[in-house]
């Protein structure tokens, strides 16, 4: 390949925008996605604590296995449930990777019950067939998995999306007749638990989750399914099981903050042909949280995009009196975040932003409060913003009404912290920290 | 193809950025796809750098590579336009080395100007971190080491300093405290806050100090072989190393002074290098001889790590505090001969050579050593054999990173090697008391837990003579003791809790039922409780 022939993207140094119709005549701006932020491989973190017996392998790089134990920070234990099937230079010649040797030794040391196979770049480059090597190495007691994970295709948390894709043909069929909610996106059992004790609550049968903690739990899937989608970053499994099942997903707000989660139980029961009115519920909510309210109206908050998140945040951020400045995200599906976005209306919305850019209008604004990633929050501090780390937002328990307190703390806690602290001179406490920025 | 786990060393492109994050007005651009760039967040979060790591990445997406488009152009007029960087670098990824892309080419196309851009196109299937981050700085030393007037007072570089290093910003201390004991000047520091312009004024020291083996030895050889500056390579670790390495580099330095008709450096009274400038410079000599320290000589030490701690630490504990060694090993392949030269005598058996961490624990578990000298993951294998370990080398931790003063180098550093030998230890003995006379009352929630049937699902209801299952909420059980029961499931939610806040999730959802008159805390409770108190 020579560059000689290809097209150069760019042919200044201004960043390219344009504009992306949506309903409602919300205006997302899209730029050119130089930014920071993790690949899919990041999904591993989470999804292999989820699903208890299962493995995740990458066939991958050294890179591939330094970012794991780096930046995700996950250190081996006693029996790690993830691997690399890692790629050495010797590996390139070869047609087909060859995996048997790895797969037994996983199976012996592990006894999964499902061996994930995800892939990343460099096996993408070398256009090995994933589908074909997973359906060699599956066997029927132990299915090998194709989940497509590559960062030159999957930021962040889109790869929880393939690895539920890929348990797809997993959940059984359920008949027709049979209504019931199959809330997807993988959450903690506290969650879950609290989840499915609302609906219940509210009249409608749970079917379960998908994911399940457990590979042969999957939920029965059926035409009279109400698949309810509890985090934001799963519109590709969601149109395949409304295609391949002919369930009905559920466009709604996502279950966070009083507003959200108003919204997410109304238009849930509706679909059970319940009419329930929540507005008491959400009022007393909001009551909670009236103190950290208090604080974050008229706040700027200014969203970086991370974790893909961000839609729902900003619009809880929104309703709750903050002015958000900005909201970014990676990946933004006009239908899957319809309603989302129109309750973002006024909001200036960006899809895969350009950080430098973004630098230079934080400087601008000069926000109260900035959502980012690992990569780019302490630095925000020192620049004398306030920060909050976006991939906690990931960690914690926010989702419906019992998440109402934690998500407004989130928000808050960075806000009140800085104002306990005493006055920081950066003159002096800086001086030395990092010498190649002097 | 293998199965990993775990790799001691990091990528080249890690390599790489730790030589030009460490710069001033140089800037990185990876040339790679989403997330490849994730080792920026090791130096916002483990060095928590106040101001943007110089690291950008032109993002390579699989559409872009269908459609035969490359962004690289575009990202270096963004860097340039928003950074003004001196020098930009670019880096290859994984990926964008397999495609065999001509970055030289595709730099060449942003129009920038070439001397500004400098393409460090490696194969990343073949480099390491460490090789990397060398063969980088002797490439940037090359480029703009410049023929200099030499200083007119003795003066010294100190090479191979790089962000992430261990213990690097102390070690850099221990250095300039003895330098500046014996009226030695630093002209540069590289690449630790250097910028271009400290690198073309390299050539003006007297001499040049590379104490790692795994960075800066490169470039302190091409400086020797070109400017004809003389180096020493030796590490300052332990007592009687930093005594050789200050007598050495007395001596060369003042081979110079004569040349150059200078006063001679004078080799002052030891107390002269101690914090206060009044005491011994270390407490390791005595503290090696006290009777306290004699059970030291039965006890067994492994040592495994890069190459210059693996063979500062085997010396050190044999030689100063007259410990066993009972094997010591690299993962550096690359320098394995090396620390098999330098540890000549020192091992009673073959240098292990592995870069499988599960090998080195192999090792461990049938040695069981009295102490380990390691990585994090010597510390964290020996953890689960209760093995005392101490970290003694890279891969870098935020553990690595903490705020007080402790070095590896000099009569300081001697001070803390030894105090964290003794701390391991000594820990590792009280282990022992407690093995041979009980658990002296040590009783974890854990293991608690543990005896408790798995699986709630499998108790048979009526356990402990309560009617569970079905409790009427109208049945007041409250325990003699005042305690507030738990229906059996509230106690299945609960022990979903991680076990480190269960205690306080259990005390606060009491306290609300307490508050708002519940007699015991049922499934609804507990989630009344979650619901008002937060989480």
């Amino acid at each position: 390949m020579t560059s000689v022939t290809r097209f150069i993207a760019g042919s200044n140094s201004q960043t390219k925008t344009f504009m992306m119709q949506v309903p409602g005549d919300i205006q997302v701006i899209k730029e050119d996605n130089v930014t920071h932020s993790f690949c899919g491989l990041a999904c591993v973190g989470w999804m292999y604590q989820k699903i208890k017996d299962s493995f995740f392998l990458v066939l991958g790089t050294h890179t591939c296995a330094h970012f794991l134990q780096n930046a995700l920070g996950m250190m081996i234990f006693a029996k790690p449930r993830f691997g690399i099937a890692l790629m050495e230079e010797g590996d390139l010649s070869k047609n087909e990777p060859t995996l048997e040797e790895i797969i037994r030794e996983i199976k012996a040391d592990h006894n999964p019950s499902v061996i994930f196979l995800l892939s990343s770049c460099t096996p993408e480059v070398m256009k090995v067939d994933f589908k074909g090597l997973a359906h060699l190495l599956s066997t029927a007691d132990v299915p090998v998995l194709f989940v497509p994970a590559s960062g030159l295709v999957y930021n962040f948390t889109q790869a929880e999306d393939s690895v539920l894709s890929a348990l797809v043909p997993f959940c059984p069929e359920a008949p027709a007749g049979q209504k019931k909610v199959v809330f997807l996106g993988s959450v903690n059992d506290v969650t879950a638990d609290d989840l499915r004790a609302e609906a219940e609550a509210l009249g409608i049968q749970v079917g379960g989750f998908l994911p399940e903690s457990r590979f042969d739990k999957m939920p029965a899937i059926g035409p009279d399914t109400v698949l309810a989608p509890i985090q934001p970053y799963l519109s590709r499994v969601a149109v395949k099981l409304s295609r391949e099942r002919g369930c009905s997903v559920l466009h709604s707000l996502f279950p966070f903050g009083p507003d959200g989660t108003r919204v997410f139980w109304e238009d849930l029961a509706r679909e059970f042909g319940i009419t329930v009115d929540l507005r008491d519920r959400e009022k007393a909510a909001w009551e909670k949280i009236r103190n950290q309210t208090a604080l974050l109206n008229g706040k700027k908050v200014f969203l970086t995009a991370d974790t893909m998140m961000e839609l729902p945040l900003a619009r809880f951020l929104h309703s709750a009196g903050a002015d958000v400045v900005e909201c970014s995200s990676a990946y933004i599906n006009k239908k899957f975040h319809a309603r989302e976005l129109e309750a973002l209306d006024g909001v200036r919305v960006v899809e895969q932003p350009n950080f430098h850019r973004q630098l230079e209008d934080v400087r601008r604004i000069q926000p109260d409060l900035i959502i980012t990633s690992l990569m780019t929050a302490n630095p925000f501090v020192g620049n004398g913003f306030v920060v909050k780390w976006s991939m906690e937002f990931m960690l914690m328990s926010i989702h419906s009404w019992s998440g109402v307190i934690t998500l407004a703390n989130m928000f808050v806690s960075p806000l009140q912290r800085r104002s306990k602290l005493p006055a920081f001179d950066k003159e002096v406490w800086l001086e030395g920290v990092m010498p190649s920025a002097e | 193809m293998r199965l990993a786990f775990w790799l001691y060393e990091g990528t080249a492109l890690h390599g790489i950025s730790r030589v030009t994050n460490s710069m001033k007005g140089v800037h990185t651009v990876y040339h790679a796809p989403q997330g490849d760039d994730y080792i920026t967040a090791t130096y916002t979060m483990l060095e928590r750098t106040p101001q943007f790591p110089g690291l950008s990445i032109s993002v390579v997406r699989g559409r872009d590579l269908a459609q035969g488009v490359s962004r690289l152009p575009a990202t270096l007029q963004q860097v340039e336009h928003h950074y003004h960087p001196e020098l930009i670098v670019i880096a290859p990824s994984c990926s964008t080395a397999l495609l065999q892309e001509d970055l030289h080419q595709l730099a060449a196309h942003s129009g920038l100007p070439p001397e500004k851009i400098l393409v460090y196109a490696l194969n990343p299937f073949r480099v390491s971190e460490n090789e990397a981050a060398d063969g980088l700085f002797t490439e940037l030393v090359k480029r703009f080491a410049t023929t200099q007037e030499k200083t007119a007072r003795p003066s010294v570089n100190l090479l191979g300093f790089t962000s992430l290093g261990f213990h690097l910003r102390a070690n850099l201390t221990s250095i300039r405290r003895m330098l500046q004991t014996l009226g030695i000047a630093v002209n540069v520091v590289a690449p630790w806050g250097a910028g271009i312009d400290d690198l073309r004024k390299l050539p003006a020291a007297w001499l040049n100090i590379a104490p790692y083996r795994e960075i800066g030895t490169t470039a302190a050889e091409y400086l020797a072989e070109t400017f004809s500056m003389p180096a020493i390579y030796e590490a300052p670790i332990g007592v009687e190393p930093t005594l050789a390495w200050i007598r050495t580099l007395i001596e060369q330095l003042n081979a110079a002074c004569a040349e150059r008709g200078v006063p001679p450096i004078v080799m002052p009274q030891l107390h002269a290098f101690s914090l206060d400038g009044l005491s011994a410079p270390s407490g390791v000599p005595w503290f090696a001889r006290t009777a306290d320290m004699e059970s030291f000589s039965n006890k067994r030490a492994f040592v495994f790590g890069d190459a210059t701690h693996t063979v500062a630490l085997v010396k050190f504990l044999r030689d100063e505090l007259g410990m066993q060694i009972i094997g010591a090993g690299t993962y550096l392949e690359r320098h394995a001969d090396w620390v098999r030269k330098e540890l000549e005598g020192y091992l009673p058996g073959a240098l292990i050579v592995t870069d499988k961490f599960q090998d080195v624990a192999q090792i461990i578990d049938d040695e069981m050593p009295d102490l380990v000298c390691g990585t994090q993951m010597e510390r964290h294998s020996c953890r689960k054999l209760d093995v005392p370990c101490m970290v003694v080398c890279p891969p870098t931790h935020i553990e690595n990173h903490l705020l007080g003063y402790y070095p590896f180098f000099g009569f300081d550093g001697a001070d803390v090697i030894a105090d964290r030998v003794y701390l391991s230890c000594k820990l590792g003995l009280e282990k022992h008391l407690i093995d041979f006379f009980g658990d002296a009352g040590l009783e974890y929630e854990e293991s608690e837990a543990s005896l408790l049937p798995e699986e709630p699902a499998s108790m048979p209801s009526g356990t402990n003579g309560l009617p569970s299952g079905e409790i009427a909420a109208d049945v007041v059980v409250i325990a003699e003791d005042g305690e507030m029961k738990w229906s059996d499931e509230a106690e299945t939610m609960l022990k979903k809790v991680p076990f480190f806040v269960r205690k306080k999730v259990r005390k606060n959802t009491e306290t609300f039922a307490r508050e708002s008159g519940a007699s015991m805390i049922s499934i609804e409770v507990f989630r009344q409780a979650k619901e008002s108190l937060g989480g």
